[in-house]
């Protein structure tokens, strides 16, 4: 889940290859008449020259092709994609509005009672809402620190240091991001194990007595962060890195020549420059950290003790799958898919609005 | 001997002594100075370089002691033994999990890729009535949490009959947002020359695909396949709520064994650190690539 394309910048391609001069076929994007004409085809049905290679220079482009024919083939060979996604995101996303509306157990053959906004008014009601949903906040901060601002400083640090000893720190930091769910929750439950395990060990000899973290509600919260955070903190590095590497070194010579001190060459170039990474990863972090404590919550503390580690996608789930509740899951679930699309949208409008590009 | 600090082409211009001291006297302080600079930043880098690895460590180092002293504290590895192994084998049917997962895994790789490759080059070659809305709608399913949709998302599966079946973790992950977006970007520097000249030697947009930009796009093509078969062996919802009465996706048989054995640590360490093997052999092997995939999902 970690993987996700920088979003800020698909909005603004998907606009420039919008052609507004492209085939204006009355046709429109008819549905390709055989639905499930195999993309092999895809060739032998292109009718005549197809609609020219856009990205081209448009203007020779033109002339050699004065007219594009209107031709299926490009929608024949997005059909596959496009038919799962709207079978797998968005159709089951309407079905979810639509649930939020009505009272069911997820039995099949139990009938699905109509119960208004009743149920989007429990939700809003429910304590543990409110739990989660300020636990997600705490989380948030947390790997805002974690996933982002460490990553920062270390990627700064490892610049310093250069050629084979930067790549094997890289590849090692970056490690953690690849250990399965399954392993990282048994690993740090045998780190934070009260016998034995290496964490309690080391407060032991500092003179500290931990007990077992995951029983304690400030405790378990704060393990989770750990532990989720040990493996971001890589991938968050090796972004940051990634963007440091793509500011051309000759902004800093000159600043350097021109007598700027080392903090200023960070502040006022570095860091501008950096920004479209550092977006990046913010809004990735906001987005995503709901999901990637999941199976850490799920694997480790159960959302527990008493709801002091959980948070609202795993409140989804218990909804869900634990009371059965379809209804209140998909209500719950509607409200923060809103939320968060508009914090998504805030997030496009302010990297168009700040985000320094090295053109 | 000292000359040989300085550089050659200062050593060939006749100098006074006094200044050829002088520039060694400062060249050797710039030294001491950069190396010494360096220090804090090789010694946080070393404590986080631990603090990442040490814990993958001792899941091996715990998992490769006799069952009997899974709760020593000692930090050298050692003595060596297989128990822990043996007893995982024994226990559960790990192989036939990790070849499950291991293939369902490469499906849904070698699905999402190829149905990506299509989209992208649909995306990329033409222009098209609609483009740009279908374009959103590829961008926009991803600020759809998952967690939103699971609901119809398992009505459906159950409906076809599919819980508990390893197709049923696949078929609805068989095409990736995210792989569309990324490959199109690829795509979209593509020389048009390649596909000009393809286009006159008479190829169709069929073969220019899989004779020109495919062969062309190998190493992009590699690098990605191999993030996508990492993302499908660590999901974990999904293979969690479809899996849920069947052990054999790794994921879910190595939770009911972590559940099952509690605190049997050597055992415990034994059974995760298969789970992440095939994911280490692919980082240890193909380590640039990895790298490559997941710095280009995050920049490009």
């Amino acid at each position: 889940m970690f993987t996700e394309v920088l979003p800020q910048q698909a909005p603004s391609r998907a606009a420039a290859d919008a052609d507004p001069a492209g085939p204006a076929d009355p046709a429109g994007p008819a549905d390709p008449a055989p639905a499930n004409a195999a993309p092999a085809d895809a060739g032998s049905t292109a009718p005549g020259p197809t609609a020219p290679w856009p990205a081209g220079d448009r203007r020779r482009a033109r002339r050699r092709a004065p007219r594009p024919r209107f031709s299926v083939a490009p929608y024949l060979y997005i059909l596959p994609a496009t038919a799962m996604l709207i079978l797998w995101t968005y159709l089951p996303l309407a079905q979810t509005f639509e649930l939020s509306f009505y009272d069911w157990n997820l039995i099949p053959t139990q009938p699905k009672t109509p119960v208004g906004m009743g149920n989007y008014a429990e939700v809003l009601a429910l304590p543990e809402l409110h739990q989660a949903l300020w636990n997600t906040l705490l989380y948030i901060g947390a790997f805002l620190i974690l996933s982002v601002a460490l990553p920062v400083a270390f990627a700064l640090l490892s610049k310093r240091v250069s050629g084979r000893a930067k790549t094997v720190y890289q590849a090692l930091i970056f490690v953690p991001y690849l250990v399965t769910p399954v392993a990282t929750s048994a690993i740090w439950r045998w780190m934070f194990a009260e016998e034995g395990g290496t964490i309690p060990a080391i407060a032991r000899t500092l003179g500290f007595e931990m007990g077992n973290v995951f029983r304690e509600p400030g405790g378990s919260m704060i393990a989770v962060m750990v532990i989720v955070g040990w493996q971001l903190l890589g991938f968050g590095v090796l972004v940051v890195s990634a963007g440091l590497a793509g500011i051309n070194p000759d902004y800093e010579h000159a600043a350097g020549v021109d007598g700027a001190k080392r903090r200023q060459i960070l502040w006022r170039i570095t860091i501008p420059l950096l920004s479209p990474s550092l977006v990046f990863l913010a809004l990735m972090t906001i987005l995503l950290s709901a999901q990637w404590t999941f199976p850490v919550i799920d694997l480790i503390t159960q959302g527990g003790p008493s709801g002091s580690s959980t948070n609202i996608y795993y409140l989804l789930y218990e909804f869900g799958f634990r009371s059965f509740d379809a209804g209140i899951s998909a209500a719950a679930g509607v409200l923060f898919f809103i939320a968060f699309g508009l914090v998504a949208l805030l997030f496009v409008e302010l990297t168009e609005r700040l985000s320094f590009h090295d053109n | 001997m000292a000359f040989t600090l300085v550089a050659p082409q200062q050593q060939a211009v006749p100098s006074s002594p006094e200044r050829i001291a002088q520039a060694q006297r400062a060249l050797a302080a710039s030294r001491t100075r950069g190396r010494l600079g360096l220090i804090p930043a090789f010694v946080i880098l070393t404590v986080l370089a631990v603090i990442a690895i040490f814990p993958i460590y001792w899941m091996f180092v715990t998992a490769f002691r006799p069952a009997d002293q899974s709760l020593s504290t000692s930090l050298a590895p050692g003595p060596f033994s297989l128990e822990n192994f043996q007893y995982v084998w024994e226990t559960i049917p790990i192989l036939r999990m990790l070849l499950n997962t291991f293939g369902m895994a490469l499906a849904i790789a070698a699905g999402q890729l190829l149905v990506a490759i299509l989209a992208s080059y649909g995306f990329a070659r033409w222009r098209f009535l609609g483009q740009k809305t279908l374009y959103l709608l590829f961008i926009g399913s991803w600020l759809v949490p998952f967690q939103v949709t699971m609901i119809p998302n398992y009505v459906l599966i159950s409906q076809a009959g599919l819980l508990n079946n390893v197709a049923g973790v696949i078929v609805p992950q068989l095409a990736a947002a995210f792989a569309v977006m990324l490959l199109k970007q690829h795509l979209d520097s593509f020389p048009k020359e390649l596909l000009d000249a393809a286009d006159m030697d008479g190829r169709g947009p069929w073969r220019s695909l899989w004779e020109i930009v495919v062969p062309n796009l190998k190493p992009a093509l590699a690098a990605l396949a191999i993030m996508l078969f990492i993302n499908a062996w660590n999901e974990y919802l999904w293979p969690s709520l479809i899996m849920q009465k069947s052990n054999d996706i790794i994921q879910v048989g190595v939770r009911s064994f972590l559940g099952a054995e509690g605190n049997n640590w050597g055992a415990v360490m034994a059974a995760s650190a298969l789970a992440c093997l095939p994911i280490f052999l692919i980082y240890v092997f193909l380590q640039r690539y990895v790298v490559d995939a997941f710095v280009r999902s995050g920049l490009k």
